[in-house]
């Protein structure tokens, strides 16, 4: 495979398995023997219908889950060494801002936590407010901004602590198709000026082909790794191209991929 | 009229103005009636005339003097007591919030304290201490606190998952999770129960003074229904009182604007809303102006 070529392994995902309780007492399998090695500075995506895993699956890498089975190490580091270097941000489907706090205030959050200097907080988040085309409204509240607004804050919160890897999970699924092609658009843009890896989970396979390097498959009952699709869609993607030929074939490539046929 | 009738101010008076006319038709029946309409409901004005008058009415004082004096004995002793139930409120619900099986432990009970009524609960406290002071001061803290803690409470666990989440992989200490997301998030449902909880205490010590006869509103109000003084002095407490229970909300209300971050943030974006909010929709700003796709490229800023 032609991915191979100058390219780093940065998360390793061995065997991984998570199983849960339910109120019965029964273990149920939420994700079983998932592996994957994912590189450096690689846009993938973790694509399934709901109750596939895969945010289950994003949890373990940030380790808000602890697996039952399995590893995953990031540069030979537990996903806990990695998340006490503030190396992740997590973009979650909910803007999660703080409604009492501008928009600066939200981006500077995790900057207070690492003791950051005011002034260097500051100059942070105007940067990030900045790549986000949000600098005009940096000292607006949440609740004056529209709900891609809000989301774009999201965003420059989790690149304002300059993690090495960006995670998220579903981030753009509440936003209408039109601010979400945006956002598309805008997270492709920032992903090439910053060069972080990025694991984005998502249901919509056209979200998932447009954005991403490869698209991991997750199929339901008990989630597992049913297929990993190259797209060789060329990079800088534009809008465009979603209405070529090959786009739409590899969106039925996806689709057939997952198991029991097309969902 | 639409638009009159849907300012605040408007709503206040036409509200004041229909209890003054219910007021006085039933007055003008009783003074009909009854053999002692002071008693049961004398006329505003007659309550206005007393509280100006300058007849002494007991101890060298006028009415409105009484009332004066005997309201700091109560008041004070009410703040007292509503600042000591609050503090103690919010240490609790910090408990139960802290410790799972703290709260297991104690809030299924604490309502229990909340039911007893402060009227059998009073003398028994004014038994043990034997002080009225610190009787109204216990017995306003006991009733303040129930309200406070509970809300707090709630406030506490009114926080989302998401926040502990994002907080957790930001890797905060538990110290920066309670001063940058919990506690802020838990003020307003504090002030909630602040709000409940001071007319209460002022009520609470009132009831307090009826039962010894050294001063407070409470002991001047039952001595002036057995007309041991003028029956004007009851009124006077009666509207006194009632004031001082409404205001005491909307002092509350008017402190949480001033240090509640949220409330300030609410405010500011009300002020702002109307003169910096507009213009922005117009001006030229990629998030907010529909662009061609053509134009709108992944290689545009770069």
């Amino acid at each position: 495979m032609e991915m191979q070529k100058n390219t780093q392994e940065e998360i390793v995902i061995r065997h991984l398995g998570v199983t849960f309780k339910d109120n019965a007492g029964n273990d149920v399998s939420a994700v079983e023997n998932v592996s994957l090695n994912i590189n450096k500075g690689e846009f993938i995506s973790l694509l399934g219908p709901s109750g596939c895993g895969k945010t289950t699956l994003l949890r373990c890498v940030a380790d808000l889950q602890e697996p039952t089975d399995g590893e995953v190490r990031i540069e030979g580091m537990t996903p806990k060494e990695v998340r006490l270097q503030h190396k992740f941000g997590f973009v979650f489907q909910q803007p999660v801002l703080f409604d009492w706090r501008t928009v600066r205030k939200n981006v500077e959050l995790p900057l207070e936590m690492m003791y950051q200097s005011k002034k260097q907080r500051y100059e942070q988040a105007d940067k990030m407010l900045e790549m986000v085309g949000l600098k005009d409204f940096a000292n607006h509240y949440p609740r004056q901004l529209s709900g891609g607004m809000q989301q774009r804050v999201n965003i420059a919160r989790a690149l304002g602590i300059r993690p090495d890897i960006l995670l998220m999970d579903e981030p753009f699924s509440a936003l209408d198709e039109f601010t979400k092609e945006k956002l598309h658009l805008d997270l492709l843009r920032i992903w090439r000026e910053t060069n972080k890896t990025v694991l984005f989970v998502t249901h919509n396979i056209q979200e998932a082909v447009f954005l991403s390097d490869r698209v991991c498959v997750l199929s339901p009952h008990p989630g597992r790794l049913s297929a990993i699709i190259d797209i060789d869609l060329e990079r800088p993607r534009t809008l465009q191209m979603k209405e070529t030929a090959h786009f739409n074939e590899l969106v039925s490539e996806v689709r057939n991929s997952f198991e029991g046929g097309s969902v | 009229m639409k638009k009159l009738a849907q300012k605040k101010s408007f709503q206040t008076i036409f509200w004041i103005i229909l209890v003054i006319a219910v007021w006085e038709i039933f007055a003008s029946i009783v003074e009909q009636t009854q053999r002692m309409p002071d008693n049961i409901m004398p006329h505003l004005w007659q309550i206005a005339a007393a509280a100006v008058s300058t007849d002494k009415v007991s101890g060298g004082m006028t009415a409105t003097q009484v009332v004066l004096t005997s309201a700091s004995a109560t008041l004070l002793r009410a703040l007292g007591g509503f600042l000591i139930g609050a503090a103690v409120g919010f240490v609790l619900a910090l408990l139960m919030q802290m410790s799972g099986i703290v709260e297991k432990m104690i809030f299924p009970y604490l309502m229990l304290i909340q039911l007893i009524p402060v009227i059998g609960m009073a003398p028994i406290i004014l038994a043990i201490t034997k002080d009225i002071n610190q009787s109204r001061l216990i017995i306003a803290a006991i009733l303040s606190f129930y309200p406070v803690a509970t809300n707090t409470l709630a406030g506490f666990k009114s926080v989302e998952k998401e926040k502990y989440d994002l907080m957790y992989t930001y890797a905060a200490s538990r110290r920066q999770i309670y001063t940058k997301v919990i506690i802020p998030t838990t003020i307003p449902y504090m002030f909630t129960g602040l709000k409940i909880a001071a007319p209460m205490a002022i009520t609470a010590s009132i009831l307090v003074d009826t039962l010894q006869g050294d001063g407070g509103l409470g002991c001047m109000l039952s001595q002036a229904l057995r007309h041991a003084m003028n029956i004007y002095v009851f009124w006077l407490i009666v509207f006194f009182s009632a004031f001082i229970g409404v205001f005491s909300t909307y002092l509350i209300g008017w402190i949480e604007k001033l240090v509640s971050p949220s409330e300030r943030a609410l405010l500011f974006a009300k002020h702002s809303s109307k003169k910096k909010l507009k213009p922005d929709k117009n001006r030229s700003h990629f998030s907010m102006r529909p662009r061609k796709l053509a134009v709108y490229h992944e290689t545009d800023a770069m």
